[in-house]
């Protein structure tokens, strides 16, 4: 009966989703709705002129106000409060989030799903490598951990994982510019590729080449947590009874570490390993301004700056999607790995 | 009951003891609360707090000044900050014109000049000031003239560093012409070749002319009216405090130790409020049960799906809230973080016997759960509340990144901000952007000592997932 609770709960998320969506609009009806006026007013002005221009015999007054009208009109500017929520529910969940006020993305279009939708695959990108390189090491360090569970190999990761608990990530995105981009020069300070761009394979090299810094300072902070915890779930695991009937059986201990714990730890691993990429894409958005990493974490800096509320709360219904999309897969993940959750749907 | 209460709390100190993670957290801990209590004294600029973003009260200061203690590390010392008090006085008075003339000495002994020289003090009447240099080597420069006409006393500030480049200008062509004539006046450096040798090429090589430098300042006060009182000459060194200065002259060392209470507060503040809500939440749900739990858990399942630092960057983009109700803003989404954790063990303390007990007793439900189980859980709660103070803290450094920080208040996160925003990256201010973040780090590390810490000794009883 997977597919019943994998329906079931795809079909929460999206209910969930919705109420979450209404709750933003609740919140930022009014700013967005000032937003939208003076984009309706400046449109509205341009008409205007252009048919005055063409046109001598005509009422300017009547016309701009008809035209005010339709717009008001089209965009439920006359509605009552509660269906002028509705409707900005609505547009919201059909991705149909208006125009920015100011900002372009690179091909010039001014819809904020196109400058969204530019921004958001080098989120993805920066982070999946990230992520993947954080759980590899993490797993890896976190078996190590556990095998010597008190050692001073264990205890100086554990230490290390406590100092970098509250420290932010874009802080030492600035350190390590500081350090390996003008102090060494060995890597370039942000961007995403040169300037002039090469092609072909050089490009790929180029990208690499940028991703390398924002990578490596992701994975240093990072994979720490990872080793904890894969640390303390396999250290559970290890105590089971099971392991000891395989020790007693002599099957070689790197195979119990290998086969039986990491198997049976898999479930908590990976959603620990799930959690923390969420927890990135919500927790490192300042991180990509730091880096000149022109993702979405980098668009909320943008908007911020030059003040688009239409790019802001539509970057926020995004990451808010891409985020429950994220616990969507990983309670799908769990349950697929780990029967018994299934029962409990 | 208090009895009990001291037994428990000693029985936890001997267990905390133990960790000694734990132990380090509680002094660095102690070290914070101290700072706090001790700013006035250990900061140099006590009202740094108040008036970090009024430019007046850092002007003595020199620009984007590395910490004194650099000099340790360099073979090329910088000029020290000091105030230069109780000058030679020579005053004559024909009748017509009373002359004040001021004559301080000031030693030079580094090889780097000072940022800035600036003559202070309190004057009445009309007055003319004409400041002078007089250098080791027996060279008069001229600096500047200023005319002020006061009717109550007020403050004059003459700062030398800006208006020195005419004076070395003409030093240097004094000497060499040829080469100075090459170099545009405005691109020269005036204090640089003031404290400079004379030399060939000497308005672009700089050595050193140490020894004492005479500044006089003349005072010219036709009809003898005026009033000069504490005459004073400030040197703002080139390095500068414990830590060093921003761009805006700001002492950071100062600006660190008034950020210390506002990253307490907004941690510990927003951590106890949403971990208090998240526990009774939490076992509100668990005693309750069945309808209740159900509709409890969707709202949960509501907040926890939302990314919250994005969501805090829109509401204080759209709102720009105060410090306060950016607490307030964050509990609304924090409280989440212990629910789970607290159902589960109070679904299993809800099915102990004396709870039975006491509800056939009679007991209410706000009684059962304030004064049976909730008890229970303030251990598990104190480790889950030092655990979310980082995160709290490392929000609000996010959000004043961005700009959104309440300007009312110096957080650390500001001070990052500035410095971002003023490319101290790039220029390699490394002492204006270690330390805010190291201290952010600092304050993490702390709590989350701590909170491992205790999480160790209670996890045995409570190990949930």
């Amino acid at each position: 009966m997977y597919w019943k609770y994998a329906l079931k709960r795809i079909l929460i998320a999206i209910i969930v989703f919705i109420v979450i969506i209404f709750i933003f609009s609740l919140l930022f009806n009014k700013v967005a709705e000032t937003t939208l006026k003076g984009q309706i007013d400046e449109i509205v002005k341009a008409e205007v002129l252009s048919m005055s221009k063409n046109n001598r015999n005509i009422d300017i007054g009547e016309y701009r106000k008809s035209r005010l009208e339709f717009y008001y009109k089209k965009y439920h500017m006359n509605d009552s409060y509660v269906e002028k929520v509705f409707w900005r529910t609505y547009d919201t969940v059909t991705f149909n989030f208006g125009r920015a006020t100011n900002m372009k993305s690179s091909r010039g279009s001014d819809k904020v799903v196109d400058i969204i939708a530019e921004a958001l695959p080098r989120t993805l990108i920066l982070f999946t490598v990230a992520i993947i390189i954080e759980i590899i090491l993490g797993i890896w360090i976190g078996l190590k951990k556990a095998q010597k569970a008190g050692g001073a190999m264990d205890k100086s990761t554990s230490v290390a994982t406590m100092i970098v608990f509250g420290m932010p990530s874009w802080w030492l995105g600035m350190i390590m510019i500081m350090f390996f981009a003008y102090v060494l020069k060995l890597f370039p300070s942000g961007g995403m590729h040169s300037v002039p761009t090469p092609e072909g394979f050089a490009y790929f090299l180029d990208y690499v080449y940028h991703l390398i810094l924002p990578v490596f300072t992701l994975v240093l902070l990072g994979f720490w947590g990872n080793a904890f915890l894969t640390r303390n779930i396999v250290l559970g695991t290890l105590q089971e009874d099971f392991i000891m009937s395989a020790r007693a059986r002599g099957i070689p201990e790197k195979n119990i570490l290998f086969g039986h714990t990491l198997r049976t730890s898999a479930p908590p691993i990976i959603t620990m390993a799930l959690l923390s990429l969420l927890g990135s894409i919500g927790g490192n958005l300042v991180f990509e301004g730091i880096f000149s990493w022109r993702g979405m974490g980098n668009l909320y800096w943008s908007a911020v700056q030059s003040n688009d509320i239409p790019v802001l709360i539509g970057n926020l219904a995004v990451t808010t999607g891409i985020y429950m999309i994220g616990l969507v897969i990983l309670d799908l993940i769990y349950g697929f790995l780990d029967p018994r959750i299934k029962v409990g749907g | 009951m208090f009895k009990d209460l001291k037994y428990k709390l000693n029985e936890f100190w001997s267990e905390f003891r133990k960790v000694k993670s734990g132990v380090v957290g509680l002094v660095f801990l102690i070290i914070f609360i101290l700072m706090i209590i001790f700013e006035p004294l250990i900061s140099p600029f006590p009202e740094a707090g108040k008036r970090w973003r009024d430019i007046t009260y850092w002007e003595d200061n020199s620009k984007s000044a590395p910490p004194v203690w650099t000099n340790l590390f360099t073979s090329k010392k910088y000029a020290r900050s000091e105030t230069l008090t109780a000058p030679i006085e020579n005053v004559t008075d024909n009748g017509r014109v009373k002359i004040t003339e001021y004559e301080f000495d000031y030693d030079y002994k580094a090889d780097r000049p000072p940022g800035d020289i600036i003559f202070r003090t309190e004057a009445t009447g009309n007055l003319l000031f004409i400041t002078e240099i007089i250098r080791p080597d027996g060279e008069t420069v001229s600096i500047t003239r200023n005319n002020y006409n006061f009717s109550k006393p007020s403050n004059v500030r003459i700062a030398l560093s800006n208006d020195s480049k005419n004076g070395a200008y003409e030093l240097a062509t004094k000497f060499d012409k040829e080469n100075t004539l090459s170099i545009p006046k405005q691109s020269i450096d005036g204090f640089n070749i003031l404290f400079s040798k004379v030399q060939e090429n000497m308005a672009s090589t700089h050595d050193p002319l140490k020894g004492t430098y005479k500044i006089k300042i003349r005072i010219l006060n036709p009809g003898s009216t005026g009033v000069l009182e504490n005459p004073r000459v400030i040197v703002s060194g080139s390095v500068s405090g414990i830590l060093g200065t921003d761009n805006s002259k700001r002492d950071i060392w100062s600006g660190i130790v008034a950020g210390v209470k506002w990253a307490m507060l907004i941690g510990l503040l927003t951590s106890a409020l949403s971990v208090a809500i998240g526990v009774i939440y939490g076992v509100i749900s668990a005693y309750l049960g069945g309808f209740a739990d159900s509709l409890l858990q969707r709202i949960y399942e509501i907040f926890v799906s939302m990314p919250v630092l994005p969501v805090l960057i829109v509401l204080g983009a759209v709102f720009k809230p105060s410090i306060w109700i950016m607490i307030i803003i964050m509990c609304v989404f924090f409280w989440t973080g212990p629910v789970k954790t607290v159902r589960s063990i109070g679904l299993q303390i809800k099915e102990e016997t004396y709870i039975e007990a006491s509800k056939a007793i009679g007991a209410s439900n706000t009684r059962i759960i304030f004064k049976h189980m909730i008890p229970l859980l303030i251990p598990y709660s104190f480790a889950s509340m030092a655990l979310s103070v980082p995160s709290a803290i490392v929000y609000e450094a996010t959000i004043s990144m961005l700009g959104l920080g309440d300007p009312s208040i110096t957080s650390w996160g500001q001070i990052l901000q500035d410095a971002n925003s003023a490319g101290a990256v790039i220029q390699g201010l490394w002492w204006w952007v270690v330390p805010p973040g190291l201290m952010i780090s600092l304050v993490g590390m702390t709590f989350a000592f701590i909170g491992f810490a205790m999480d160790k000794i209670l996890l045995p009883k409570l190990k949930t997932r």
